[in-house]
């Protein structure tokens, strides 16, 4: 039977006592989910540019440089995918979908302009535009000849639907215009045009094929969904199957864009709450035994007066749990204050340089892209169940070390007077 | 029965050292026996031993009937809370708790109703002229106050015998007086059995018959 009137006079009257342990127990917790929550909200940050384009990894090849810039080639960063390959990768466990694309770049007499291939059926990629359609309408299954323009690019050109451009001498219908900010910096274009012409256009290419061998159904950009848990293994897989120039970009290529801060926090963050778990049971257990010890005549005098070994452990035990249930509160708040509180920072995540579509030569084509990415508070039931487990262990440590204190005590041996 | 506590060939050691050797000696009902002798003669460890706060390494203490070598310590504890009060000469009472509280505190790990806890508690502070003390933390009682405090503690539980270590120890000689015809007040009116440690020949001329101890004996 647990005296609730005793434990509060205690927890009050040994003030020093009871907020020391209420104060290791709220930072423990605290910095456990707060560094939980920043590796999480980090994590998703380093997913938001594949994730702007609906994709968990996009991979590409690095080649040779185009011979010319005359016509149609592909640049470095994007030599063909066999169809082959495609195929293969397709059969990797975890891989759920890919979406295949073709990036050309068209030099021509007097212009030069990047142009993307990709089927509108697609759920990854440049498809995604759909949701970006300024003026017109968007490209659709069986259209051939026609193509997108990016909004930035059809404005400075002055293009607008019903335009006929050249592509690889080839005319193609302006139907539509979209602006592509709206959704990545990745494997945007200024023209958008069906997958099949693309592949025609680059198949075809004497330029292409002189540099490359670009079947006809193969691509040069693969977007691929797949299963979050098993992406690392997924990316492995690829470079086993297309080789060791293909280059496969997941959210940790972005985290390694960030250098070896982000790196070290996302990959230590589990140390980290750890030690700090640890540290704070030592010293809860530590003050605990410390308590015991300052009330070793008071617990033999309980005894004394018929208080069992069960009545006085119950009694504390009680007391460390009210210390430490106020303890986990509190962290929890000061936990979900800080991740509320970075929750109003972004970090620019920078692009990778082969994963930007226009070439270096070209005005801004040395620019380092990036994206800003507002960091997000990650749902917290989690963490806080973990850290409510933490707590619980704090607490039977206490106990332990309370407990065997207090069976240990003899109260002839504390009462005496001789 | 009249016997409340007998001690047969009662023996303590500790390693080399044997406090208490082969005591012999029975307190019926009612008595009041003081435990004389000089410091380090043995008298606290008796105390321990008959009480049940400690056991004995040869022999045998009945208390109350209970053979206390047979009972685990949760089971001297509970003997203890239905059979026995003690008085301590530092008093021992709970710091962060007022005077009815501490009065009370021997019945919190009972189950009885709050209620008749605390009229419990209350009746005692009242026949112990402490009423005006009841929500005072011991910290604000004088000494005492505080021993009175303590011997409301001990009788709280109804007890038939009140263990008493030096219970005027830490008092001046009034406050022990008042103290001592407290204790021998609940002798005489609620035939309570006393069995004290003293170093005072005078308090043990007013014990119905005294023990002397040395060097760990008994006579």
């Amino acid at each position: 039977m647990i005296n609730t009137h005793y434990l509060f006079s205690e927890l009050v009257h040994r003030k020093r006592r009871s907020l020391i342990n209420l104060l290791l127990v709220a930072i423990a917790l605290a910095v456990m989910i707060f560094v939980g929550l920043l590796t999480e909200s980090l994590q998703q940050a380093f997913q938001a540019p594949l994730a702007d384009i609906g994709a968990s990894l996009t991979v590409q090849k690095s080649g040779d440089v185009p011979e010319t810039m005359n016509g149609p080639v592909l640049p470095c960063s994007v030599a063909p995918i066999s169809n082959d390959h495609i195929s293969r990768i397709g059969s990797i466990l975890g891989v759920q979908a890919i979406n295949e694309a073709v990036l050309i770049w068209d030099f021509q007499a007097d212009s030069f302009q990047i142009v993307v291939g990709f089927d509108p059926e697609d759920t990854a990629g440049p498809a995604l535009l759909r949701g970006a359609l300024a003026n017109g309408r968007f490209l659709k299954t069986g259209d051939t000849g026609k193509a997108i323009a990016d909004l930035t690019w059809a404005t400075t050109h002055n293009i607008k639907p019903g335009h006929i451009l050249k592509i690889a001498d080839r005319d193609f219908e302006i139907i539509g215009i979209v602006d592509s900010s709206k959704i990545s910096q990745i494997a945007t274009a200024q023209l958008y045009i069906p997958l099949a012409d693309a592949k025609a256009i680059a198949s075809g290419s004497a330029s292409i094929n002189a540099v490359h061998h670009f079947g006809q159904d193969d691509a040069n950009l693969l977007f691929i969904k797949a299963d979050r848990d098993k992406i690392e293994e997924i990316a492995t897989g690829i470079k086993a199957i297309a080789g060791k120039k293909t280059v496969v970009s997941t959210p940790d290529s972005f985290k390694e864009m960030l250098g070896s801060l982000f790196t070290l926090t996302s990959r230590f963050s589990t140390l980290i709450s750890g030690m700090t778990i640890i540290a704070s049971l030592l010293l809860v257990a530590r003050t605990t035994a410390a308590g015991v010890r300052e009330r070793t005549v008071e617990i033999g005098a309980m005894k004394a007066i018929g208080w069992t070994g069960r009545n006085i452990i119950n009694q504390l035990t009680a007391e460390s749990f009210v210390v430490i249930a106020f303890g986990t509160i509190l962290g929890i708040c000061l936990a979900l204050l800080g991740a509320w509180l970075v929750s109003f920072q972004s970090i620019a995540i920078p692009i990778p340089w082969d994963m930007a579509p226009t070439p270096h030569f070209l005005p801004g084509g040395e620019e380092q892209l990036s994206r800003d990415v507002r960091l997000t508070m990650p749902s917290p039931i989690k963490l806080i169940g973990v850290g409510a487990v933490s707590a619980l262990v704090i607490g039977l440590t206490a106990l332990i070390t309370a407990g065997r204190a207090i069976i240990r005590l003899k109260p002839s041996e504390v009462l005496r007077n001789e | 029965m009249n016997k409340i506590i007998e001690a047969i060939q009662l023996c303590k050691h500790f390693d080399a050292i044997e406090p208490v050797k082969q005591v012999n000696f029975t307190i019926n009902r009612g008595e009041f026996v003081t435990l004389l002798g000089p410091s380090g003669s043995g008298k606290s460890t008796l105390l321990s031993l008959v009480a049940g706060l400690d056991h004995a390494t040869g022999g045998q203490v009945l208390l109350d009937g209970h053979d206390l070598s047979k009972l685990s310590e949760d089971e001297l504890a509970l003997l203890r809370r239905d059979h026995v009060g003690f008085v301590f000469q530092s008093f021992h009472l709970i710091p962060t708790l007022s005077a009815l509280e501490n009065i009370a505190f021997p019945l919190y790990p009972v189950k009885m109703a709050v209620r008749e806890k605390r009229d419990r508690a209350r009746e005692l502070l009242a026949q112990f002229d402490l009423t005006d003390r009841s929500d005072h933390l011991p910290s604000r009682l004088s000494g005492g106050e505080r021993q009175r405090v303590a011997i409301a503690r001990a009788l709280v539980n109804r007890p038939e015998i009140i263990f008493c270590d030096e219970p005027t120890g830490n008092l001046d000689s009034t406050t022990g007086q008042e103290i001592l015809n407290l204790l021998l007040k609940l002798n005489t009116d609620k035939k309570v059995t006393l069995f004290m440690v003293t170093h005072d020949t005078n308090i043990a001329k007013l014990s119905h018959r005294s023990l002397y101890m040395k060097d760990g004996e008994a006579s």
